[in-house]
């Protein structure tokens, strides 16, 4: 319990950390920590599956692609770094005006009640998956073949650029 | 009925092929030969399907693989009668045809001509052999586009008269397609065809099935060249080039016409001698005459006089087909017959004539039936024939008219006969002026005209001739295999079976001859021979007013057109204004605000899609 | 066997970038694609009965997938779109590397695609999608320029709130239902609840919204397909939005999502906004590539409305205008290409009279241009004219109006774009402006054939390949 109450408060922190980051590769940094710490909650909580898909997805690919992305940026100007400091708090505007509302909303509607989880089976995590799932190992095949060649697409032009 | 054999859609095909080939070509000259081979083909074709039906004895049909999805059924029919009129138009072909080979020598714009002469064979071809409304109105109104081709080719001043003609068959047609329309609400839409309502014992002369009569009428009389959507064809007379002329207005239109106005009053609605509709043909016939005959005898123009007869004559037809007793119905087909064939005729003896005198003004020619004496006897055997002179064709198939006529009141008897009478009064002027008397000064010394133009003339001749003489030939052979059931077993061959009109034709024909010599006499010249009727206390102030054209329906609707476009262009300017002005302004005005909104930062962007997110919570939720 | 349409562009992708026989894979690498490409079509067009059961799973593969008329449609649209951006890319792109970047990641997409419009679980299909949307982001920003980095970072930012929505929407779909097949789903939402199975709905809609540029979620769309390289624009616009967004909206909104309250209004709303915020959105633009983006929005809009019809006829109006608009704005974005490499530059206001100089991209584009507008008789004509009579026939009379007006802003923009560019007096500089060569024609052309065989031949079309479509709705 304690060790899930530390992973949770790690977890907010992070994904506060990735929001409010003011360089690109921080908050990819914070992306990935908040996805490992995710995915070690989840397995922690006897979610194995969903733990994979976290991982493999979140972790694994999307911060692939914000790296490169990245990686292609070039550095901000001082005056666009002054002027974006001073905008920064600006956009978060709409972020409480939309907790409220979803607050009203779920106090409107009611907080369900949320039905109790299945604990899988105990068979390893990959037979499992296979069995169960193989359409969606072959969408994770392509997903990271695809991350990958992205990833060596985009710094093969950084390496032409800087040539 | 049996299928009926490719030839007849070779009929359609044929000529449509001849027509893109003519416009292909790149020589004046070859496309007239082409246009002969053609229309010579296609006599052969049509000649083969008039033995084919003979021999069948019965109607021939045929009709596409159903199209399913349009709802139109694309059958064809072809009876005695659509088989005679078929052959009948393919030969009218020909001999234009030929006969423009010189009329068109060393001209070379006649792409138009040729291309537009085949195109209407063929759609004619096609419209005579429709059987389904639906389908018969696809090639009716390929004729008004043909026609208005044809004008409009005639020469920088012929686009006004082509417009004229557009707008008066098109109004016409209008009427047909109304027509055809009410046909079909008063059969439910289950059937368009002819011969399947005509079996089914014709529609009623109810309130929608008169309606549709009477539209159905107008069209087809139109087509004909009946009062009142006439008044194109005088124009046309002056601008299109003449062969034009013989072609359609005096052959392929009188055909057209008078055969869908017997398929509908004698097949649609299966018309009965005691109905008003008869009546109103009678009146409609009889009208056409008496106008128009009186209009031809003012006229100082060769080619305006004949085409004002050409309207006066279908009068004849229609009123032979009004009375709706089997003298007059063969009485007015045989007119037709004999129409296309005289009226041709003359119209090319006037072609001869502006060929080889440079003009047709009636007070600039005189005296050139000595140096055109082919022209000279064609126009007198025509003439005779138009005028009712035994024992030419035209005198047969009048003396039926005025049978049926007076076998239903003897009023529209002595309007057919006073038609006359002033046909003959105008032919007689017309001759005299032309090719008697003495030239005008100033004009050439005309020749004869070449062989491929006199020959198409006594070919007409010889057809007037043939078909007097010897009237059984078309009579039992064309006309009465088509009123087989009507008939009853009388037999209209031979000489006249009432010799009191005879002499009453005689006396009609005496008069006018007399009122000839009388007027020319009187005014020393054969121009001026019918000025004291032109001149009649009465009689002058309408003429006055119809040469300024007050009877025109078409420039009559121009005045009424003008005003209300002056009233619309006022109102039009409004709705432009909200159209160009208000609407483009408020259109981007909106664009550029929306510009702003999209100002390329992310955040709003993600902002709208949260706001909605809501959005679709809300009407998710709501409803 | 039909998996075979995901397995066998993977497989080719696994050997193009095998350390062996490098030289030999890369030559013949286009030549693979295309044929690839080409295979795909005929097979989708070839009727099912004529295959092997398409739904068998080869021993190596057991994978569950659905092939129905629907999918057929999809997999033929693939296959042309595919070709022509394949075509483009050869003239477009000059570097042996560059177009064997794009021959990669064109097979990734294939997969990808392939892959969404076979699946018949939600979140393999979620998987799908996320793949393509990879694909297309790094295809969007492998242009150097700072523009296409800033569309590719838009598009990948909204992909990314796209991607969580629709993440969430499966995780509490996968709680209501147990599983996430699409039978399992659409008996939950039947079950209804506002909780989870609604919100999941909204959720997973909004992240569909915005796959496929719906208003308001369509921020991202105008500067994804305005920065992207030619050959990308072709991609993007013809076949990937189409795919990952519309495909998926038209698959859900008939077999699971039926059962939603609301669902009709939801769609006639945004589909009508989305006709009207794209069509007056695209009248003021300068940029004919813009231009063409925001016209995007506004077709979009339309298969959406037909959807909201909620009928068989308004189903097959939507798939049948997918179809169209895919054939049509590929046609468009091969033109702006063809005008882009010719005269330098797609700003609209320093063109003009270009007709003459390019009379075959001017001629197709005008087809294009009169498609999109639905003028007779061309195929978008039907499809717009299917998607009015199913609005009108669901009782939708107000909202199909509003369909109408928005075609006549669309034949506003439209004909004042052919008239800035292609009509008029010719521009200054463009005394020398000439056709962009055969790759931009000849895709060109037999879109624009497409398009009109399409019109002429409607019934055979419609019989043949749109109504079998009605069937998913079992």
């Amino acid at each position: 319990m304690t060790l899930e109450l530390v992973l949770l408060v790690l977890l907010v922190v992070a994904a506060v950390w990735t929001v409010l980051a003011r360089g690109l590769v921080g908050a990819a940094i914070g992306l990935a920590v908040t996805s490992v710490v995710l995915s070690v909650l989840l397995f922690q909580m006897h979610a194995p599956w969903a733990a994979v898909f976290e991982l493999s997805v979140c972790a694994g690919l999307i911060t692939v692609v914000f790296v490169s992305a990245v990686a292609l940026t070039r550095a901000e100007s001082p005056q666009e770094l002054a002027r974006a400091t001073e905008r920064r708090w600006r956009r978060y505007v709409a972020l409480p005006i939309l907790l409220v509302v979803v607050a009203v909303a779920l106090a409107y509607l009611g907080v369900p009640e949320i039905p109790p989880s299945r604990p899988m089976g105990e068979p390893g995590v990959g037979e499992t998956l296979w069995r169960l799932r193989p359409t969606d190992v072959l969408g994770q095949v392509l997903i990271l073949f695809t991350g990958v060649l992205g990833v060596v697409v985009l710094f093969k032009e950084r390496g032409n650029d800087a040539r | 009925m049996p299928a009926i054999p490719v030839t007849a859609l070779l009929l359609v095909a044929f000529p449509a092929l001849g027509a893109l080939i003519v416009l292909l070509l790149p020589r004046d000259a070859s496309r007239s030969w082409v246009s002969v081979g053609v229309s010579a083909v296609q006599v052969g074709l049509a000649i083969q399907l008039f033995r084919a039906v003979h021999g069948a004895g019965h109607a021939l049909a045929w009709s596409a693989p159903s199209w399913a999805y349009w709802g139109l059924e694309a059958s064809f029919r072809i009876d005695h009668f659509a088989a005679f009129v078929l052959t009948a138009a393919a030969g009218f072909s020909i001999l234009v045809s030929l006969y423009g080979v010189a009329f068109f020598a060393g001209r070379n714009d006649t792409r138009s001509f040729w291309a537009g002469l085949l195109a209407s064979l063929a759609l004619s071809s096609g419209a005579m052999m429709a059987d389904n409304l639906i389908f018969l109105l696809f090639f009716w109104e390929g004729l008004l586009g043909t026609l208005f081709w044809m004008i409009w080719a005639g020469g920088p001043d012929a686009w006004k008269t082509a417009v004229k003609a557009l707008v008066l068959v098109g109004l016409s047609d209008l009427c047909l397609m109304g027509g055809i329309a009410l046909v079909a609400v008063s059969e439910g839409g289950s059937s368009l065809s002819l011969s399947t309502i005509g079996a089914s014992g014709g529609l009623a002369l109810d309130a929608t099935g008169g309606l549709a009569f009477v539209l159905l009428m107008i069209g087809a009389t139109s087509k004909a060249g009946s009062l009142p959507f006439h008044t194109w064809i005088p124009d046309a007379a002056v601008d299109a080039p003449l062969p034009f002329m013989a072609f359609l207005p005096a052959a392929i239109e009188k055909l057209l016409g008078i055969y869908l106005l017997a398929r509908i009053a004698l097949e649609l609605f299966a018309l009965r001698p005691d109905t008003w509709a008869s009546h109103l043909l009678m009146v409609l016939g009889a009208a056409t005459i008496l106008i128009a005959v009186a209009m031809a005898l003012v006229q100082r123009d060769y080619k305006r006089l004949l085409s004002y007869h050409a309207i006066s004559q279908v009068g004849y037809m229609i009123l032979g087909v009004g009375t709706a007793v089997p003298a007059g119905i063969v009485g007015g087909l045989f007119h037709m017959i004999n129409h296309a064939m005289y009226k041709s005729c003359l119209f090319l003896t006037g072609g001869a004539v502006e060929r080889q005198a440079g003009t047709t003004d009636l007070a600039r020619l005189g005296g050139i039936g000595r140096a055109m004496p082919v022209t000279f006897v064609s126009f007198i055997v025509a003439a005779c024939a138009i005028s009712g002179v035994p024992p030419f064709n035209g005198f047969f198939s009048k003396e039926l008219v005025y049978d049926g006529a007076l076998e239903r009141h003897w009023i529209y008897y002595a309007a057919a006969l006073l038609g006359s009478v002033l046909t003959a009064a105008s032919f007689l002027k017309l001759g005299h002026a032309a090719f008697l008397g003495k030239p005008a000064a100033g004009t050439r010394t005309p020749k004869e005209v070449p062989w491929s133009m006199w020959v198409p003339m006594l070919v007409l001749v010889a057809g007037c001739i043939l078909f007097g003489v010897y009237n059984p030939l078309p009579l039992r052979g064309l006309i009465q295999p088509i009123l087989a059931d009507q008939l009853a077993g009388h037999d209209f061959a031979g000489l006249p079976h009432s010799w009191l009109l005879v002499a009453l034709t005689c006396i009609a024909l005496a008069l006018a001859l007399a009122n000839h010599l009388w007027g020319a006499r009187r005014s020393g010249s054969g121009l001026h021979a019918v000025d004291h009727i032109h001149h009649a206390p009465g009689l002058s102030q309408v003429y006055a007013m119809a040469e300024r054209r007050v009877f025109d329906p078409y420039d009559q609707g121009l005045v009424v057109v003008r005003g209300f476009s002056l009233v619309s262009f006022w109102f039009d300017r409004g709705i432009d204004w909200i159209y160009d002005v208000v609407s483009v302004r408020v259109a981007h005005g909106i664009g550029r605000g929306l510009r702003a909104l999209h100002d390329g930062s992310y955040s709003l962007y993600v902002a709208w899609s949260l706001a909605g997110v809501i959005v679709v919570a809300l009407i998710v939720a709501l409803s | 066997m039909a998996s075979l349409f995901v397995f066998v562009p993977l497989l080719a992708l696994l050997l193009l970038h095998l350390p062996v026989a490098r030289t030999f894979f890369r030559r013949i690498s286009p030549y693979v694609v295309g044929l690839l490409l080409t295979l795909q079509a005929i097979v989708a067009i070839v009727p099912p009965g004529a295959l092997e059961d398409p739904k068998a799973q080869p021993w190596f593969l057991p994978v569950d997938i659905s092939y129905d008329g629907l999918t057929r449609v999809l997999l033929l649209t693939i296959g042309f779109v595919g070709l022509s951006a394949l075509v483009v890319a050869r003239s477009t792109l000059s570097a042996p590397k560059a177009r064997l970047d794009f021959e990669s990641l064109l097979l990734a997409s294939l997969a990808a695609m392939n892959g969404v419009v076979l699946v018949q679980d939600l979140f393999s299909l979620w998987l799908f999608i996320e793949a393509l949307g990879v694909g297309s982001f790094v295809l969007v920003a492998s242009r150097k320029e700072p523009g296409g980095l800033e569309g590719a970072f838009k598009y990948l930012l909204l992909s990314a709130v796209a991607s969580v929505l629709m993440l969430a929407g499966v995780a509490l779909l996968l709680m209501a239902a147990g599983n996430t097949t699409f039978a399992a789903i659409r008996a939950a939402v039947e079950a209804g609840g506002m909780f989870p199975a609604g919100l999941a709905t909204i959720l997973f809609l909004a992240g569909l919204f915005v796959k496929g540029g719906v208003v308001p979620f369509h921020g991202w769309l105008p500067d994804a397909y305005t920065e992207a390289p030619p050959a990308v624009s072709v991609l993007l616009a013809g076949i990937v939005t189409k795919v990952g967004g519309l495909y998926t909206l038209i698959r859900l909104a008939s077999e699971c999502f039926r059962g939603v309250p609301g669902l009709d209004t939801l769609l006639l709303v945004l589909g009508t906004a989305s006709i009207f915020t794209g069509a007056l959105a695209a009248l003021p633009q300068k940029d004919m590539k813009r231009m063409l983006a925001w016209s995007s929005v506004s077709q979009v809009g339309y298969i959406v409305v037909a959807l909201g019809a909620a009928t068989p006829l308004g189903l097959a109006g939507a798939v049948f205008h997918l179809f169209n608009h895919a054939i049509f704005k590929t046609q468009l974005f091969v033109n702006a290409a063809a005008v882009e490499a010719a005269t330098g530059t797609r700003d609209m206001d320093r063109m003009g009279g270009l007709s003459h100089r390019m009379p075959w991209t001017s001629g197709t584009s005008v087809v294009a241009l009169f498609s999109t507008a639905g003028i007779p008789p061309l195929a978008g004509f039907w499809s717009k004219l299917i998607i009015l009579i199913a609005l009108w026939q669901a009782g939708h009379e107000g909202w199909a109006a509003a369909a109408i007006l928005g075609s006549l802003v669309t034949l506003a923009y439209f004909l004042s774009l052919q008239r800035r560019v292609f009509f008029g007096k010719l521009a200054e500089n463009m005394e020398s402006v000439r056709e962009a060569g055969r790759g931009l024609v000849v895709p060109a052309v037999l879109l624009a054939a497409a398009t009109i065989c399409v019109g002429v031949f409607f019934f055979f079309i419609l019989e043949t390949f749109i109504l079998p479509v009605q069937n998913i709705l079992g």
